[in-house]
């Protein structure tokens, strides 16, 4: 809402200077974003006038002036312009003034001669342009006088941020009146032209509900014409358009008092009744802005005996509207509902004053005080004869009277942290115009109908808090809470993974949580993969954007193409976002669930000189992996299983518990290069979520043994339908005393058979007993030898 | 060796030989030397091994492969020995002749600055009592507007364009929908803060984005009050932006509050003189606050004239772009390394920044 501060002070002093106010209706709840200050940008220029003036004794083209400019003595003033002479009015810059582009006037010598100031133009005064010479003034002051007022437009625009729930703010009288709460000062009605109701037309409302109340005057006699200067002025420092004074005082009434009015031209509705009613369908209407509307059932509109004339709160048509023939107008003053004019203006896209205002809803008590103030406008300018009688159409008598509100004391103090009086909340609240009376320790207040949005004791609550001011509300004791934070070990889980993983030299990403909807065919996830249904936004951003990612890995992709291009050697990054599976919960929203994936690609380390790069592979995703889980504590309990459904993505997924916990895997590299990569990429994916819920064992202390540990060191040869994790197994189940099982060497080769494999491990034995002998390790050996020998057929390793 | 065949007590010995041996090789020749002599076709451990075919049936496997762990020990030794000698390192001189190589280095990596601030953020709240409480992001017009007070048909809700998957489920538009399901599923008293994810319909610019986000805070008890969410909100800004940032609180409308405030602080960049990021005003808005409506109340089955609470909300990315000064939204979730990186005390690259 853009305000001029000189409309503003037709209803209430201001004092204050733009800035100060600004800050004041900022801190009032009325926050203005914006001051344009249209004032002369210039200090220190007087009214001056012209005593002698002759020939620079040293230059053709300069004056030397005696200038009047209220002090004692006259100025000496050095001038170039060319119509300088005796006896000319002029805004003289003094020693001291400051012009725009803070030139800063002093006392010098031109040429020799001594020049105490400046004569201006125009242009040197940043109010026009006219490079003709200095300003010749048509009006007398007092020599000495400031003419910053008088030059220029001298008005300051505010653009004020009102909140949806105070239209009452969407007026100058509005502001008004809380700059007059604000600063405790008069509020200052404008004039009324009094009418008197006979209801002399007929208006005919169809549904109530639609349009509680409807009122109307004629004009007749109707002279149109333009509207004088200052009417024009106000209008345009407000952002409207004058277009002729019929039109321009409906529209300095909505813009003053805050309620839309319509001007028909009588001559031309057919018959003699206003309907408000809903749109036939295929009714059509050319409103006011040239373009012709198809209606419907939906619509609300002000028709005559025939057809539409106006779509009710939002536009006129063109076929009623005024002309510069007109001789008569009904001017119409009503109150629509807020949802039927909302709808009207969404189904045809069209924004305007009156729709902003009615769907904001208008004030029911002020219909015929604006037709009052039109008629007083419409008379005072000789735009045509208002008519003494009024329609004034209204369901419920009661909808226009005060309301009353109870307010306890004691809630305010409550909810305010105060400790403030029931004498001081009547005066804070008086300065709105909200009156009230002391009923017991509590108030009753009336609440006018210009503030329907006071409903409730809170409302008044904060009505009570802006007026006392947010920064007078501080507690001065300290309140300690009762409430003690509760740790969220899911949450502390995920954020230890995250920095476990940082530490490891991972970069996080946080992407976007929507995937384009050819992502899972991008991928080759197969029709009946739960990741290949996501679900779909109504109205995207665009079509790339227009489903909620079923999981990290499309965008995780994107994230290393894009940063591919400016050449990472290598690349290692994770996100801990959320996937929305469409599998939900009864309520119908989908399952979110939150993954930790992480990528890598290329190269393994940093170029340096002294250990050599290589490209990454995939046991370097495993032991992340394993490396995770082991931190995380579930590495002796989590097993690897290829998932055989996902074949072409050499996918594994890891159990805990039976539970998936974790997945691991290669990007295709025909599906990573559909993303413009052209390396391998691995990745894997954290169910932190999974993890927390089916529980990690809290580690637990058992002793440390003092006795020292023996190992041996074992070679086996295996056929290739044996595998290491079958070995382990089986050294595991045999060995007693087994501190660990680790495995230092794999070979395969010509050399040892077709389809045969070596491996070599390291065995570590410890007893809490004592001392393990030699012959008491070397019979476990035994034990193990004869069980990898007879269950999978392994045997030692002979050179 | 001894005649009499080996046994475990020779292996030993020629073990520690052949370490003394490796570790006292000056030159790679002399290493070579000893490769050969105890793994070459002659090598004293081959010719042991050999051997163990003299030696009686139950002991081979034993004998074997005691042979085998020392020559694997032997190989170690010497490869690292033998990296040591090739980079010119040696017990008298640890780096290869200039110290100011530089070493041997991992990648570095390092938090999101979004994650980064939000678990200060979180952090802080901790330290006041704040727990955490999560909700869905797809969420229910129900929680996202309707029991926040925001009636439907309602310009409120012009406010927020908002993303929809049917008529009654969208993208929430602000983290306040947790506070309705916090209530519904705990009593009073509670004091939470949720952080999450937001989304807002709107085509992106420098300082609009269509994805960012929030974080919410909710305090319920019996006699909470607007003096207790200054103070509060006021530690907040104080512990994160610094003790000499300036606070104040600006009457505002939000449906879900009442009496409702923006808070404002001094702007960071011309410290409240005065300069275009804060539009001249001195000031910069960082978030919306409140006490809880009545109506919320009721709609989370709670009794409003025996509670009072307050909540507030505020962005992340915005706090984010003010305390870094990053001048463009679209940043966060570009995911550019070089402006990840630059929030990291390391480097992506491992090399000097």
């Amino acid at each position: 809402m853009k305000v001029s501060i000189s409309w503003l002070k037709r209803y209430v002093d201001i004092e204050e200077d733009p800035k100060t106010l600004a800050d004041d209706l900022t801190m009032f709840g009325l926050n203005v974003e914006g001051i344009e200050d249209h004032r002369p940008d210039f200090t220190g220029v007087v009214f001056g006038k012209v005593i002698e003036c002759g020939r620079h004794p040293g230059a053709d083209k300069l004056s030397v002036c005696k200038v009047d400019a209220g002090g004692k003595e006259m100025l000496n003033i050095v001038c170039g312009a060319p119509n300088v002479r005796a006896g000319l009015n002029v805004a003289v810059a003094v020693n001291d003034a400051v012009l725009p582009g803070n030139f800063k006037i002093k006392k010098t010598k031109l040429r020799g001669e001594i020049s105490e100031g400046m004569i201006c133009s125009e242009t040197e005064l940043g109010i026009g342009s006219d490079p003709g010479g200095i300003i010749e003034l048509d009006f007398e002051m007092e020599p000495g006088a400031d003419l910053r007022e008088r030059l220029g437009t001298d008005d300051v625009i505010l653009d004020i941020e009102v909140t949806p729930n105070r239209p009452d703010q969407l007026s100058h009288f509005g502001i008004a009146r809380e700059i007059a709460a604000l600063y405790k000062r008069k509020l200052r009605e404008p004039d009324f032209f009094p009418l008197e109701t006979d209801d002399s037309f007929l208006v005919k409302v169809e549904d109530h509900l639609d349009c509680p109340r409807y009122s109307a005057v004629c004009v007749d006699n109707v002279n149109i014409a333009d509207s004088p200067g200052w009417l024009q002025d106000l209008l345009v420092s407000a952002g409207i358009k004058p277009v002729n004074n019929i039109v321009d005082i409906t529209n300095f009434v909505l813009m003053e008092m805050g309620h839309p009015l319509h001007a028909f031209d009588r001559d031309r509705i057919i018959g003699d009744t206003i309907n408000v009613r809903r749109a036939r369908h295929g009714e059509k209407l050319e409103t006011l802005d040239e373009v012709e509307r198809k209606l419907d059932n939906d619509i609300l509109v002000i028709a005559d005996d025939e057809m539409p004339i106006a779509v009710a709160g939002v536009m006129g048509g063109r076929e009623s509207e005024i002309r510069t023939n007109t001789k008569r107008v009904i001017l119409e003053s009503a109150v629509f509902d807020p949802g039927a004019v909302r709808r009207s203006s969404h189904s045809l896209k069209m924004d305007t004053e009156a729709s902003y205002r009615f769907e904001r809803e208008a004030d029911i008590g002020i219909t015929v005080r604006a037709l009052e103030r039109a008629c007083y406008l419409i008379e005072e300018t000789g735009a045509g004869e208002p008519g003494r009688m009024i329609t004034d159409r209204i369901e419920k008598k009661d909808s226009i009277e005060d309301i009353r509100i109870a307010l306890r004391v004691r809630q305010v103090n409550r909810l305010m942290g105060t400790h403030l009086g029931s004498g001081e909340l009547v005066e804070l609240l008086e300065r709105l115009g909200l009156f009230s009376e002391l009923s017991g320790k509590d108030l009753i207040v009336s609440v006018p109908s210009f503030r329907r949005d006071v409903k409730a004791e809170v409302d008044l609550i904060e009505e009570v808090a802006r007026v006392y001011g947010y920064e007078n509300i501080g507690r001065e004791e300290e309140r300690s809470s009762t409430i003690f934070s509760r740790v969220s070990s899911l949450d502390r889980l995920r954020e230890e993974l995250s920095s476990f993983l940082c530490a490891r030299g991972y970069a996080e990403v946080i992407d976007s949580s929507f995937m384009d909807p050819e992502d899972p065919e991008t991928f080759e996830w197969r029709k009946d993969d739960v990741r290949s249904s996501p679900v779909r936004l109504l109205n995207p951003l665009s079509v790339s954007q227009s489903v909620l990612r079923t999981s990290l890995l499309p965008g995780m992709l994107r994230t290393i193409a894009r940063n591919a291009s400016v050449e990472q050697e290598g690349i290692r990054i994770f996100e801990m976002g959320k996937v929305f599976l469409p599998v939900g919960s009864g309520d119908g929203l989908p399952e979110e669930k939150q993954h930790l994936t992480a990528c890598f690609a290329r190269k393994n380390r940093p170029v340096q000189w002294i250990d050599k790069q290589r490209e990454y592979d995939f046991l370097d995703m495993k032991g992340e992996l394993e490396t995770i889980f082991e931190w995380v504590g579930i590495d002796s309990s989590v097993t690897m299983e290829r998932d055989k459904a996902d074949e072409p993505d050499y996918t594994f997924n890891w159990l805990y518990k039976n539970e998936l916990v974790g997945i691991c895997g290669m990007i295709p590299r025909r599906v990573s290069n559909r993303y413009g990569i052209s390396a391998p990429v691995y990745y894997f994916t954290v169910l932190a979520e999974a993890i927390h819920s089916l529980g990690v064992d809290e580690p637990a202390y058992s002793g440390l043994i003092q006795y020292p540990s023996v190992k041996r060191d074992l070679c086996v040869v295996a056929s290739d339908r044996v595998r290491f994790s079958d070995i382990r197994n089986v050294v595991k189940k045999r060995a007693k005393h087994l501190e660990y099982i680790r495995l230092f060497d794999y070979y395969r080769g010509d050399n040892l058979g077709k389809g045969q494999r070596s491996y070599a491990f390291r065995l570590s034995f410890r007893s809490p007993d004592g001392t393990l002998e030699d012959k008491a390790v070397d019979k476990v050996i035994g034990r193990v030898l004869d069980g990898l020998r007879t269950e999978l057929q392994v045997s030692l390793r002979m050179e | 060796m001894s005649d009499d065949g080996i046994d475990r007590k020779v292996l030993e010995q020629i073990e520690r030989e052949a370490t003394d041996r490796l570790r006292n090789a000056g030159d790679l020749e002399t290493l070579e030397e000893l490769r050969i002599n105890y793994l070459g076709r002659k090598g004293v451990l081959t010719l042991a091994l050999r051997s163990i075919g003299q030696l009686p049936q139950e002991e081979r496997p034993l004998i074997g492969s005691l042979i085998n762990e020392i020559k694997g020990r032997f190989n170690s030794l010497f490869d690292e020995i033998k990296a040591g000698i090739s980079a010119g390192i040696s017990d008298e001189e640890p780096y290869p002749g200039d110290p100011s190589l530089p070493g041997r280095r991992m990648w570095t990596g390092g938090p999101h600055i979004l994650h980064k601030v939000m678990k200060d953020v979180k952090e802080i709240f901790y330290r006041m009592g704040y727990s955490l409480a999560e909700g869905p992001e797809v969420e229910l017009d129900y929680y996202n507007f309707e029991a926040l007070n925001f009636p439907k048909d309602h310009p409120s809700r012009d406010t927020q364009d908002t993303f929809y998957i049917n008529r009654d489920i969208l993208l929430r538009t602000q983290t306040s929908p947790v506070q309705v399901r916090h209530m519904e599923k705990y009593d009073p008293p509670l004091r939470v803060i949720s952080p999450g994810r937001v989304y807002r319909n709107e085509t992106p610019d420098p300082s609009h984005a269509s994805e960012f986000h929030q974080m919410e805070g909710l305090y319920v008890d019996r006699d909470v009050s607007l003096a207790d969410l200054r103070n509060d909100v006021t530690y907040f800004i104080h512990s994160f932006f610094g003790r000499e940032t300036n606070v104040r609180f600006r009457p505002h409308f939000f449906p879900f509050t009442e009496p409702s405030a923006e808070v404002d602080m001094t702007c960071f960049a011309c410290s409240g003189d005065g300069c275009p990021i804060c539009q001249k005003t001195g000031w910069i808005e960082i978030m919306g606050a409140g006490m809880v409506h009545p109506n919320v109340f009721k709609f989370a089955g709670y009794d409003p004239d025996s509670v009072t609470g307050f909540a507030f909300g505020l962005g992340i990315d915005r706090i984010a772009m003010l305390k870094y000064g990053v001048d463009d939204i679209r940043r966060f979730l570009a995911n550019d390394i070089r402006f990840l990186s630059q929030f990291w005390r390391g480097s992506w690259v491992g090399a000097e920044k």
